[in-house]
């Protein structure tokens, strides 16, 4: 691989003692490209972003951010990054205005209009005292210093955790500034509705490992959503039990539930023999797609087999 | 114009540093401007303790003007109060941002790993230097003021020693903070070895056999060659400069190796 990717990373590694942080990450992120980086707790989100910033350093495998090397050209690197830690804490007693103006002068000096600017869209008080801030006020803090000189690359660890909903849609409204404006974004997160609204991949994450990347839009395919059909009369379950896609069905008198992933047609032919009264389906759940995919060892294998 | 991280470092520890100043302020004026009250005192509390005691805590005599000083500001409070002051404030360039989390906002700082450190420790460093030189400033004019009769550049020597004893112990809690990024560990570590190096230099001056056991101790390279008395030293005093050096340098060093808020 070249680097002309905004972050690669090649069978990146870091084990904490024995204690697995991350293993064998090969990922690249194009520029000006959106990623999610998805995965539960402890599944090495925070490790990998660590490692890109040069405050880990990795036992095996390496990192190239912006082309650079994130030890050797940390200086460089820093100036060009911005970046949300993902347990957040500041230095210092300072109001907010302070502290982003330190941020913001060692930075290089950053138009205070920006900073302004950025404060008054997540409606953030600056003359308090950040360490006096509710959780959602520090982290908007966070932001505004992550985005505030217009860097190259954004790495946020869960930037929206402790955002209410309507901050959370101003903060997805300013990554897509971001993106129009040609800067990178490498976010990590839980909720795959928050960063499928933005991202232009996801790569997902499980137990040190990666376990899937894909464009957003082919999730969606993926999704399994559940159907339930009421009929007239009594059906037989095994007519439908063996249709391709079609899982977990049961029936109970004339009622039949079942899931289906992906098309809906097998079942729909199967159904239209008998008389039917009400069809009912749910919107294909991404999140609960999500979950059973990435989440549970079963779905594992799967969901390796498509990113592959 | 300064960097930021300097700035910044000022700025956050700008109210210790106060009250620090404050403290050994006031301490070297009350202790030294009870020098002629304490004249016709001395003799009985010279009489009162036994001469290993007095040996112990380094105060050979309590009745000549440099023995007094000697005993009240340079003995055990004075050096004590500021290896106070240059333990805590140093612990607080590395050790404390990297336990309480501030260390990644300050760390993404556009500067090398090794620049970082040393802006760090250079604006703590002369921060703590300032403090440390404040019994020297107002010595200069206290003890002519009270009468004391001691030619000032020895009072400068001891001062100065004083600095360079800070200078060596700040060295030492950098390297600890800079290598562990505990803060506990730069207290106890470097607490400690005041402690042990104290306790060298003090009975190596009561028991012949060990004797040797104050070349290994700061506080010997500042107090043991007597400069109320004999003025100034500048091997001894550049062996506390050397060691504040080297520990810099191995602190910095590193500090750029290692993974940081593990
Ligand atoms: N400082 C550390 N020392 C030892 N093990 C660590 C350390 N930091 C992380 N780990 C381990 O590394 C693994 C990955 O942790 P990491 O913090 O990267 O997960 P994460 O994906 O960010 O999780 P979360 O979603 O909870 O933030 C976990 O098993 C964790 O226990
Ligand atoms: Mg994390």
């Amino acid at each position: 691989m070249t680097s002309d990717y905004a972050v690669l990373a090649e069978d990146l590694t870091k084990f904490y003692g024995p204690r697995r942080g991350i293993e064998g990450l090969t990922l690249g992120v194009e520029p000006g490209e959106v990623m999610g980086f998805l995965g539960p707790n402890g599944a090495g989100k925070t490790t990998t972003i660590r490692l890109l910033l040069d405050f880990l350093r990795p036992t095996r495998g390496r990192a190239t951010v912006l082309g650079l090397d994130p030890r050797r050209d940390k200086a460089t690197l820093h100036g060009r990054i911005g970046y949300l830690p993902g347990e957040l804490a500041f230095p210092g007693r300072e109001r907010a205005a302070d502290l982003l103006r330190f941020l913001g002068d060692a930075r290089g000096g950053v138009a205070w209009s920006r900073v302004t600017e950025l404060a008054e869209r997540l409606d953030l008080d600056l003359t308090r005292p950040v360490r006096a801030m509710s959780k959602g006020n520090k982290q908007k803090v966070g932001l505004v210093q992550a985005f505030m000189h217009q860097p190259a690359l954004l790495v946020l660890d869960e930037p929206t955790s402790g955002l209410d909903p309507l901050m959370q849609q101003e903060f997805l409204a300013m990554v897509r500034d971001a993106r129009a404006a040609g800067q990178t974004v490498f976010m990590s997160s839980h909720v795959l509705a928050e960063v499928q609204q933005v991202a232009d991949r996801v790569a997902i994450v499980r137990d040190g490992r990666l376990a899937a990347v894909e464009r957003v839009e082919s999730l969606g395919r993926r999704a399994v959503r559940s159907v339930e059909i009421h009929f007239a009369d009594p059906v037989d379950p095994g007519e439908f039990a063996g249709l391709p896609g079609v899982g977990d069905v049961t029936v109970s008198g004339p009622v039949l539930k079942c899931t289906v992933d992906g098309r809906l047609d097998p079942l729909i032919k199967a159904a239209a023999r008998h008389e039917v009264v009400d069809l009912l389906s749910a919107e294909p759940d991404l999140e609960e797609t999500f979950l059973s995919f990435y989440y549970h060892s079963e779905g594992a294998g799967d969901a390796t087999r498509a990113g592959a | 114009m300064l960097p930021a991280l300097v700035r910044k470092t000022w700025r956050d520890d700008r109210r210790a540093l106060a009250g620090w100043a404050a403290g050994v302020a006031a301490f070297t004026v009350i202790y030294t401007s009870f020098y002629r009250r304490f004249q016709g005192a001395a003799e009985m509390k010279q009489d009162a303790l036994p001469k290993g005691m007095l040996d112990f805590l380094g105060i050979a005599d309590m009745l000549s003007a440099a023995g007094y000083l000697q005993a009240t500001v340079f003995s055990l409070i004075g050096p004590l109060l500021l290896l106070m002051c240059a333990i805590t404030l140093t612990a607080r360039t590395i050790a404390r941002p990297e336990e309480d989390g501030g260390m990644e906002l300050l760390l993404v700082n556009p500067v090398s790993r090794r620049a970082f450190a040393g802006q760090r420790l250079a604006a703590t460093g002369t921060a703590v230097t300032a403090v440390a030189a404040v019994p020297w400033v107002l010595l200069m004019v206290i003890v002519p003021a009270v009468g004391m009769q001691i030619p000032l550049s020895r009072v400068s020597a001891a001062a100065f020693g004083l600095v360079a004893l800070v200078w060596c112990f700040t060295g030492i809690a950098f390297l600890v903070g800079a290598a562990t990024g505990g803060r506990g560990m730069v207290l106890a570590v470097t607490g400690a070895i005041a402690l042990a190096t104290y306790l060298a230099n003090a009975v190596s001056g009561m028991a012949g056999a060990w004797g040797w056991l104050r070349w290994l101790s700061p506080f010997h390279y500042f107090i043991g060659t007597d400069p109320l008395h004999t003025g100034w030293h500048p091997a001894e005093l550049l062996v506390l400069v050397a060691a504040g050096a080297a520990t810099t340098v191995a602190g910095v060093v590193l500090f750029d190796r290692r993974d940081i808020g593990v």
